[in-house]
């Protein structure tokens, strides 16, 4: 198996997956479409775990999500290409996929896939471990599946990181607050633009700011607004004014409400927060 | 072109290593980039932990001709620290990402280093003279009695031990959303670029509360984005131009001069994808991991997950040469990437031969005009000084022959993602998890 010397914990699904892609790889008898399948179940199963992380990978995300896309794609065209009604092929051949059946899962393939019929009896002698990983996944679950990983990625543009963020060293000159400008640039204005300076727009604020309404900067000394927006309604009730988290939060600019709720500190345990506490509040 | 010397290859020898020798390894000591300086005397790295290390070339010692100086540590300072970003409940790394060298103008040298999100420059001073003879105060730092002077002297400069300070000078934050993956600095040496996922902004090295965007790839809806930034470069020559890579294995040329928003590029190098290679994982691997220029600026060169290719840059419809790195890993391809493998990013440099890591602690160098190349491993094991590396080779099936190794043997936790190349001599910075192993040619 490749990846002798891996030092992480297998835990019994990835070992399965760890067998699944060594079949993969080394197998010849599985079928297309059931690699497909497989291809397609690891990708959706990384990106679910990437969801889960506070800040997913952007890269591997986009990769992961065009890989999905293309098997998606291919599916579709498939379907299309197919009569709707089942291949006679498929209902001898589910018997001789005899090992291949668990209690509720089935495999599902697509119509018409002209190999299949040839293969079926090949796939006697694929483990068990692929029967038991390979699931349903229909066209809305990749195109929600991508979607949601996307629009994630796109939470982390909504609030610009505060100005106090900056890291000292000890020898630090003084240098000027910095705002986090960023030349943005008109883009219809990029076509008649004589001078390339004109159409540079100093943006005298951070993109996050642009979405608050001025008074909404000043709501921050309202403690009673970091109640909810530090709340997650899964996780905790809302909560009173007691926890310790007026006061260093009140140096803290404001979020803009709605993107409150979709904060990914709703995936933040509760020891964790806690953990901070403690280090803000310096006990 | 180094190295040509009639033909003969160049034999490389084991020079030092740096680092722990525990097979346990700190993440904090994780080496994240490496970088020599323009003259080749420093040679700097990043880690895991936000540290920089600088080693300093020793100079040339007369009596022993055969061997080049030793680089041994001159400057060791935290460039990054950990951070928190309380809006987002996000931590932010400390991993240097890249340290880009500026051309040295006086006494001290100025490197950028950089994390995520924030890019610092820094000074790194020597001091070996301080004054001594004061009048007011004693040797010690305590303040005499003004009413015991009775003589004034001028104090004067005494050689000292030498100390060497690292002081950071400026401080480029808050104008990335993303990962920055590159710095680049321009040839006008006044400016540089600082990329992410999905945007390149352009900064001046005296300002540091403004900077230019200059690429914006980020669509009006993220649902849509299929393409991510991953490196760019500036042109070595030309202070206009500059190139950036793509997850898609694509490499696009801006002009600044152009507009002032560079998303129409004014070349896009793409090589149309084999029908025989297509495979599920055909984007991944293709995404391209390293962009450099070559010293003309004639050709760059990148580097995706199993190859290295050149480009000529007035030719976008292909490579003009291909270099396969690992191509036995092809037909491993689910197994990398159910284990994340397939998205290691190999960096890649050249100084006529084309030089990048693979696993198992191996790298490749790939002589252009021989066209030959050669796999070595870095590792303790031989660690003779002068010791000639012995060339190794993957088996990739069947009978695996004495000396080989076979692909499901190798170890893929060993990578070596960063490499450096001396500029001036045949000197290479390999860098392993946490070792740094300085290689040099075989003087005769």
């Amino acid at each position: 198996m490749l990846g002798r010397g891996l030092k992480r914990k297998l835990s019994d699904y990835e070992e399965s997956m760890a067998g699944l892609s060594s079949a993969f790889d080394s197998s010849r008898s599985l079928s297309y479409p059931l690699k497909r399948q497989l291809v397609l179940n690891m990708c959706l199963t990384k990106l679910q775990t990437y969801k889960m992380l506070v800040e997913p990978n952007l890269h591997r995300s986009v990769l992961i999500a065009n890989t999905v896309r293309q098997i998606q794609e291919e599916m579709r065209q498939e379907s299309n290409q197919q009569p709707l009604s089942i291949c006679p092929g498929i209902a001898p051949a589910s018997h001789s996929y005899a090992g291949m059946e668990s209690p509720g899962i089935a495999l599902q393939l697509p119509s018409g896939v002209g190999q299949q019929e040839s293969h079926c009896c090949d796939l006697r002698s694929v483990e068990d471990p692929i029967e038991n990983s390979l699931l349903i996944v229909s066209d809305d679950d990749m195109s929600s599946a991508i979607s949601s990983i996307l629009k994630d990625l796109d939470f982390v543009e909504d609030i610009s990181p505060p100005t106090c963020l900056v890291p000292t060293g000890d020898d630090q000159p003084k240098f000027p607050e910095n705002t986090g400008l960023k030349l943005e640039d008109d883009r219809q204005d990029l076509k008649g633009a004589e001078c390339v300076f004109g159409s540079f727009e100093i943006s005298n604020s951070t993109s996050y700011l642009k979405d608050l309404a001025i008074d909404d900067i000043f709501e921050d000394i309202d403690t009673s607004m970091y109640d909810s927006d530090f709340c997650c309604p899964p996780l905790m009730p809302p909560r009173t004014p007691s926890l310790a988290t007026e006061e260093p939060l009140k140096t803290f600019p404001s979020c803009n409400s709605s993107s409150a709720n979709n904060i990914q500190i709703c995936r933040t345990d509760l020891s964790e927060l806690d953990h901070i506490m403690e280090i803000l509040v310096g006990s | 072109f180094l190295g040509a010397g009639g033909g003969n290859d160049i034999q490389w020898c084991f020079s030092q290593v740096k680092g722990a020798v525990d097979d346990d390894v700190a993440e904090a000591d994780i080496i994240s980039t490496v970088e020599f300086n323009h003259s080749g005397e420093l040679l700097a790295t990043g880690d895991k932990g936000g540290r920089v290390v600088i080693f300093q070339q020793e100079q040339e010692n007369k009596t022993q001709s055969h061997s080049r100086g030793e680089y041994n540590v001159y400057s060791t300072f935290q460039s990054h620290e950990p951070e928190f970003d309380y809006l987002k409940s996000l931590e932010i790394e400390e991993k240097i990402n890249k340290i880009r060298w500026l051309p040295q103008k006086n006494a001290a040298q100025f490197l950028l280093s950089t994390n995520d999100k924030t890019i610092k420059l820094w000074k790194i001073s020597e001091r070996d003279k301080r004054p001594e003879g004061y009048n007011l105060k004693e040797e010690d730092g305590r303040y005499r009695d003004p009413t015991t002077v009775t003589t004034l002297r001028v104090p004067v400069f005494r050689p000292m031990d030498l100390m060497v300070e690292a002081s950071p000078r400026r401080i480029f934050a808050n104008a990335h959303t993303y990962h920055i993956n590159s710095i680049s600095i321009n040839s006008d040496y006044e400016t540089y670029l600082s990329a992410d996922d999905l945007r390149i902004n352009l900064w001046h090295l005296e300002i540091t509360d403004r900077s230019f965007n200059i690429v914006d790839i980020k669509p009006a809806n993220m649902e849509e984005l299929t393409e991510v930034i991953t490196a760019a470069e500036f042109h070595p020559n030309s202070c206009s131009t500059f190139v950036y890579s793509s997850s898609k294995g694509t490499i696009r040329l801006c002009d600044m001069r152009a507009s002032a928003l560079c998303d129409r590029h004014s070349k896009l190098f793409e090589e149309p994808e084999d029908p025989s290679n297509r495979s599920f994982f055909s984007e991944i691997i293709s995404s391209i991991s390293d962009v450099k220029f070559s010293h003309s600026g004639r050709y760059m060169m990148t580097r995706d997950y199993l190859s290295v290719k050149i480009w000529d840059l007035n030719m976008e419809n292909r490579p003009v040469e291909t270099y396969q790195v690992h191509e036995y890993l092809r037909s491993k391809l689910c197994s990398l990437y159910e284990n994340d493998c397939i998205f290691d990013k190999f960096e890649c440099c050249w100084n006529g031969i084309v030089m990048t890591g693979s696993y198992n602690n191996f790298f490749r160098m790939f002589d252009r005009n021989s066209k030959r190349d050669v796999t070595l491993e870095a590792s303790r094991e031989n660690n003779k000084p002068r010791t000639v590396l012995k060339p190794r080779k993957v088996c990739a099936s069947g009978k695996r022959k004495k000396d080989e190794i076979s692909v499901d043997s190798l170890d893929f936790n060993k990578k070596i993602l960063h490499t450096a190349w001396h500029p001036k001599e045949n000197i290479i910075a390999v860098a392993t998890t946490n070792n740094l192993y300085i290689f040099q040619d075989k003087m005769n």
